[in-house]
C-alpha cells in the first residue's frame, strides 16, 4: 500500500483512512501471537507497519490518525479481556480451593486493586493518577489464568476482538458523511445564504441532505483556484434544485456580508482545534470573522490528529506542481534554468493547504456531533491513547 | 509591612539581599519558630513534638524542590511519625498538618494545591485497595517520597514537548526565573537548537539577571530588557515562555508581577504565549479579576528613601486571563487552557 500511495496517490482523508484501516486488519489477522503479552506483540506489528505508512505520506494525516486508533483499540480491547479474566479468577478462586499454585504471586493484591491498575493504564496521564504507581502492564492476570486451553481460547478472543472493532471503525470511516449530514437540518435554516469554498464531499451531502427536508436555502460557491473544484460543486448542486451563485475566491470579502453562514469541510483537524483546510480557507475565516458571520467545519472522526501544531504551514503543507497555475509554455524563458545565471527568477509556490487558527472556528462539526473548538481536545482523549502519539517502536531506548 | 513566606523563599533561592529584606526575613524567621513550636500534632506522643512546618520548612530550604514537594515531603513525615492505628485517624491526622501547612502561608498556590493533591490521593486511594492498614501506609510514605521525582521527572517531560515549538532562529520572550522555563531552554540548547532569548530584567526580584547568567553559561545569546521595554521588541519576537506559581481553574495563571502585562501586549501582536507548568500546580481558585486573589506582598528597594506619605503597589504576583494565553506545556501533555478545569473536576468531583 506504501507504494500505491506513493505512486497513484489515493485522493482524499476518506479513501485513505479506510485503505489504512483495512490494511492494519490483515496485518493484525495475519499476525501470530504468543500466549503472553498478545497485546504487546499485536501493538508492535501495527507500529511497525505504521511507522512505514506515516513516514510515506506525512501530510496525509488521516493515516497516522487511524493507526493510532488502532493502537488505542488494542489496548481497549486488552485491557477488557483481562478485567473479564479477573472477574472469573475471583469466582474460580473463591470455589476452586485446588488452583492454589496458580495463584502464588496475586494473593496480595486484591482484585480491585489490578482492576484499579490496569484501568490507570489506559486513561491519559491526569492529576488523579499522579501519585499512583505505573502498574507492570498485563503481567499479573496472565501469570494466574490456569491451563493451556484457557490461554489460547484467550489470545484467539483478543484478536477477534480487535478485528470485530477495527471493522466497526471501518464502518464507522465509511458512514460518516451520512451521520454529519443527519445534522444539517439543525443548522440550515429556512432562506439561509450558505458560502462554501471548493468542494468537499462533506459539505455536499450535508447541503443534499437539508434539501431533502425541503428547506430552501441558496449557495455561494467560491471556485477555490487554482484547482477550481467549486465549479464541479456548482455543478452538483445545481443538479439536485440548489440556487447556486459561483465566485472567485477573491470576492469573498466583497460577498460575505450578504452570507448567513460559512460550511466547509477540512483536510485534518489538530488537538488544539486548528484545521488544516484547502488553500484559500484562511481567507474565507477571516472574512467571516470580520462580519461576524458564523464559520462551521464538517470534519470525520477520522481526521481527528491527537497532535499539536507548531509549525502548520510548513510542516503540514504540501506544494503542489506550478503547471496548476501556469502555463509552460507561455512563461518557458522565465522559468528556464539553462538560461542567465542558471537560477531563474520567476518562481511560482503552489502549496496545497491553509492552516485556520482556532479563534477564527466557530463550530465542528463531527460524526459524534457540534462541538466548540476548546472541547475538540476531549474527543481527542477517547479516540487515541496517550502512549501513541509518537508511533515508533520500541527498539529506541526509553527518553 | 508583611511579607509573603513564598516570595521570601524564592528571594533566598536567588540570593537578592536587601537590608530591609533581611530584617524582615529575621521577624518572619523568630515569628515561624514561635508558631511551629506550638503546632504540635498530637500524635500521642507525649514529651516529643514533631513540627510539621519545621519539616516543611527544612524541604524548602534547597534551591532546585518544588514548594509542592516540599509540602508533600512535610506531610510524609507525618505519617511517618504519627501513632495512628486505621486509616481513618491517620487522615484526620493529615488533614489537621495540612491544614497547618497552608495557614502558615496563605499566599502560596503550589503550597495549596501541593496539600490538596496528597489529601486527595490519600482520601481516594487508601480505603479502596488495602485491607491491611500497615501496608498501606507504607505504601503512602513511599508514593509521597517518590513525589519529589515525579516532579523532577515532570520537569523533563515538560522540556521534551516543548522543543517542538522551539525552532531554529526563533526569538523567545523569558519572564522570571522559573525552574521549568530553564531546563526548557537547557535541553533545546543541548539540542544545538539556535535560538536567541530576550530577558526581562524582572524588578524587583531581579530574577531576570539570574536567568541571564544562567543562559550565558550555556552559551545562548541573551539580551537583557528593562520590563518597560517588552511592547518595544515584541515585534522581533516569536513566542513568549513562562513559567507559574499556579494555574487556576479558569486555565489562567498566577505569576510574577509583569505577566500580564506581557501576555497582553503579546496577544495584541499575535505572538503566542507559553506557559511551562507541572500539574501539581493546578489549584481550585478562580480568580474574577486582579485583586481577588489572597495578597502576596513583596517589599521593593527603589534605592532611594520614599517619602512615608507615598503608597506603593507591593503586590508580588498578577493574574493573566485564559484568553491570552495559547498553550501550557504540562507533564500531563501540551494542553489549551480548558483542559484545566476538566482535570481539575476529574481529580476533586
Amino acid at each position: 500500500m506504501v507504494a500505491h500511495g506513493r505512486q497513484c496517490k489515493i485522493e482524499g482523508s476518506q479513501a485513505t483512512a479506510r485503505q489504512t484501516a483495512e490494511l492494519l486488519r490483515s496485518v493484525i489477522s495475519q499476525q501470530r501471537v504468543p500466549y503472553t503479552n498478545q497485546a504487546g506483540a499485536l501493538i508492535d506489528a501495527v507500529k511497525a507497519v505504521g511507522e512505514q505508512l506515516i513516514a510515506a505520506n506525512p501530510v496525509e494525516l488521516a493515516v497516522g490518525n487511524i493507526v493510532r486508533r488502532v493502537l488505542h483499540i488494542i489496548r481497549e480491547e486488552d485491557l477488557s479481556l483481562t478485567t473479564a479474566a479477573i472477574g472469573e479468577l475471583n469466582l474460580s478462586a473463591v470455589s476452586d480451593d485446588e488452583n492454589d499454585d496458580d495463584r502464588d504471586g496475586n494473593t496480595t493484591l486484591s482484585a480491585a486493586a489490578v482492576a484499579a491498575a490496569a484501568r490507570s493504564t489506559l486513561r491519559p496521564p491526569s492529576l488523579q493518577t499522579l501519585l499512583e504507581d505505573t502498574p507492570v502492564s498485563a503481567a499479573v492476570p496472565q501469570t494466574s489464568s490456569s491451563g493451556a486451553a484457557d490461554k489460547s481460547s484467550r489470545s484467539r478472543k483478543l484478536k477477534h476482538d480487535v478485528i470485530e472493532a477495527v471493522n466497526e471503525l471501518i464502518q464507522d470511516i465509511v458512514t460518516c458523511h451520512e451521520q454529519i449530514a443527519e445534522q444539517a437540518v439543525e443548522h440550515i435554516h429556512q432562506n439561509e445564504v450558505i458560502l462554501t469554498l471548493g468542494s468537499s464531499r462533506t459539505v455536499s451531502e450535508f447541503l443534499f441532505a437539508a434539501k431533502e427536508k425541503k428547506r430552501s436555502f441558496r449557495v455561494f460557491v467560491a471556485e477555490g483556484a487554482p484547482r477550481y473544484q467549486g465549479h464541479l460543486l456548482a455543478k452538483e448542486l445545481v443538479a439536485r434544485g440548489l440556487q447556486t451563485t459561483l465566485i472567485t475566491d477573491s470576492a469573498v470579502f466583497a460577498m460575505i456580508s450578504r452570507v448567513n453562514m460559512v460550511i466547509v469541510g477540512a483536510h485534518a483537524v489538530m488537538a488544539n482545534g486548528g484545521v488544516i483546510a484547502p488553500v484559500g480557507m484562511n481567507l474565507v475565516a477571516l472574512a467571516a470573522q470580520k462580519h461576524a458571520v458564523p464559520f462551521v467545519v464538517l470534519a470525520g472522526s477520522h481526521k481527528l490528529c491527537p497532535l499539536y501544531p507548531h509549525n502548520p504551514e510548513v510542516l503540514l503543507n504540501e506544494l503542489r506542481s506550478p503547471s496548476e497555475l501556469l502555463d509552460f509554455g507561455e512563461f518557458s524563458d522565465c522559468m528556464d534554468f539553462g538560461s542567465g545565471s542558471g537560477s531563474p527568477l520567476l518562481h511560482v509556490v503552489n502549496p496545497a493547504f491553509d492552516y485556520v487558527p482556532p479563534k477564527l472556528v466557530s463550530l465542528f462539526i463531527t460524526d459524534a456531533g457540534g462541538h466548540n473548538p476548546s472541547y475538540m481536545y476531549r474527543l481527542i482523549a477517547d479516540y487515541y491513547s496517550a502512549d501513541d502519539l509518537v508511533v515508533q517502536r520500541r527498539a529506541i531506548a526509553g527518553n | 509591612m508583611s511579607m509573603s513566606a513564598y516570595y521570601q523563599t524564592r528571594a533566598a533561592h536567588h540570593g537578592v539581599v536587601t537590608s530591609d529584606w533581611l530584617a524582615q526575613s529575621q521577624e518572619a524567621a523568630t515569628r515561624a519558630v514561635v508558631t511551629g513550636g506550638q503546632e504540635i500534632v498530637d500524635g500521642g506522643k507525649s514529651g516529643r513534638a514533631f513540627s510539621v512546618i519545621d519539616e516543611f520548612n527544612n524541604w524548602r530550604k534547597q534551591p532546585d524542590l518544588a514548594e509542592a514537594v516540599a509540602a508533600i515531603r512535610a506531610l510524609a513525615a507525618v505519617i511517618r511519625n504519627s501513632e495512628a492505628k486505621t486509616m481513618m485517624e491517620l487522615e484526620i491526622e493529615l488533614k489537621k498538618a495540612s491544614d497547618s501547612l497552608k495557614s502558615w502561608d496563605t499566599t502560596s498556590i503550589s503550597l495549596t494545591a501541593g496539600c490538596d493533591l496528597f489529601m486527595r490521593y490519600v482520601t481516594r486511594t487508601s480505603a479502596l485497595e488495602y485491607e491491611d492498614f500497615n501496608s498501606a501506609r507504607s505504601r503512602l510514605i513511599e508514593r509521597a517520597e517518590k513525589f519529589g521525582e515525579i516532579s523532577y521527572k515532570a520537569r523533563k517531560i515538560i522540556a521534551m514537548l516543548s522543543q517542538d515549538f522551539i525552532f531554529d532562529g526563533c526569538t523567545i520572550l523569558v519572564h522570571g526565573f522559573s525552574r521549568v522555563v530553564m531546563e526548557v531552554l537547557k535541553m533545546a540548547a543541548q539540542n544545538k537548537k539556535l535560538f536567541r532569548v530576550l530577558c526581562t530584567e524582572g524588578r524587583p526580584d531581579r530574577s531576570g539577571l539570574r536567568l541571564a547568567n544562567e543562559l550565558a553559561k550555556l552559551d545562548v545569546p541573551v539580551k537583557l530588557l528593562i520590563d518597560s521595554a517588552v511592547a518595544y521588541t515584541m515585534d522581533e519576537v516569536d513566542m513568549v515562555f513562562v513559567g507559574a506559581d499556579g494555574v487556576v481553574e479558569s486555565g489562567g495563571i498566577i505569576n510574577m508581577m509583569g505577566t500580564y502585562q506581557i501576555a497582553l501586549v503579546a496577544h495584541s501582536m499575535n505572538k503566542p504565549v507559553y506557559v511551562a507548568a507541572e500539574s501539581y500546580k493546578f489549584a481550585r481558585l478562580y480568580p474574577l479579576d486582579q485583586k481577588d486573589m489572597g495578597p502576596a506582598l513583596r517589599p521593593i528597594d527603589f534605592g532611594v528613601p520614599i517619602p512615608s506619605k507615598v503608597e506603593v503597589e507591593t503586590s508580588a504576583r498578577d493574574y493573566t486571563p485564559p484568553q491570552y494565553l495559547t498553550l501550557l506545556f504540562t507533564d500531563l501533555g501540551v494542553l489549551t487552557p480548558s483542559v484545566v478545569s476538566d482535570e481539575l473536576i476529574q481529580l476533586y468531583l
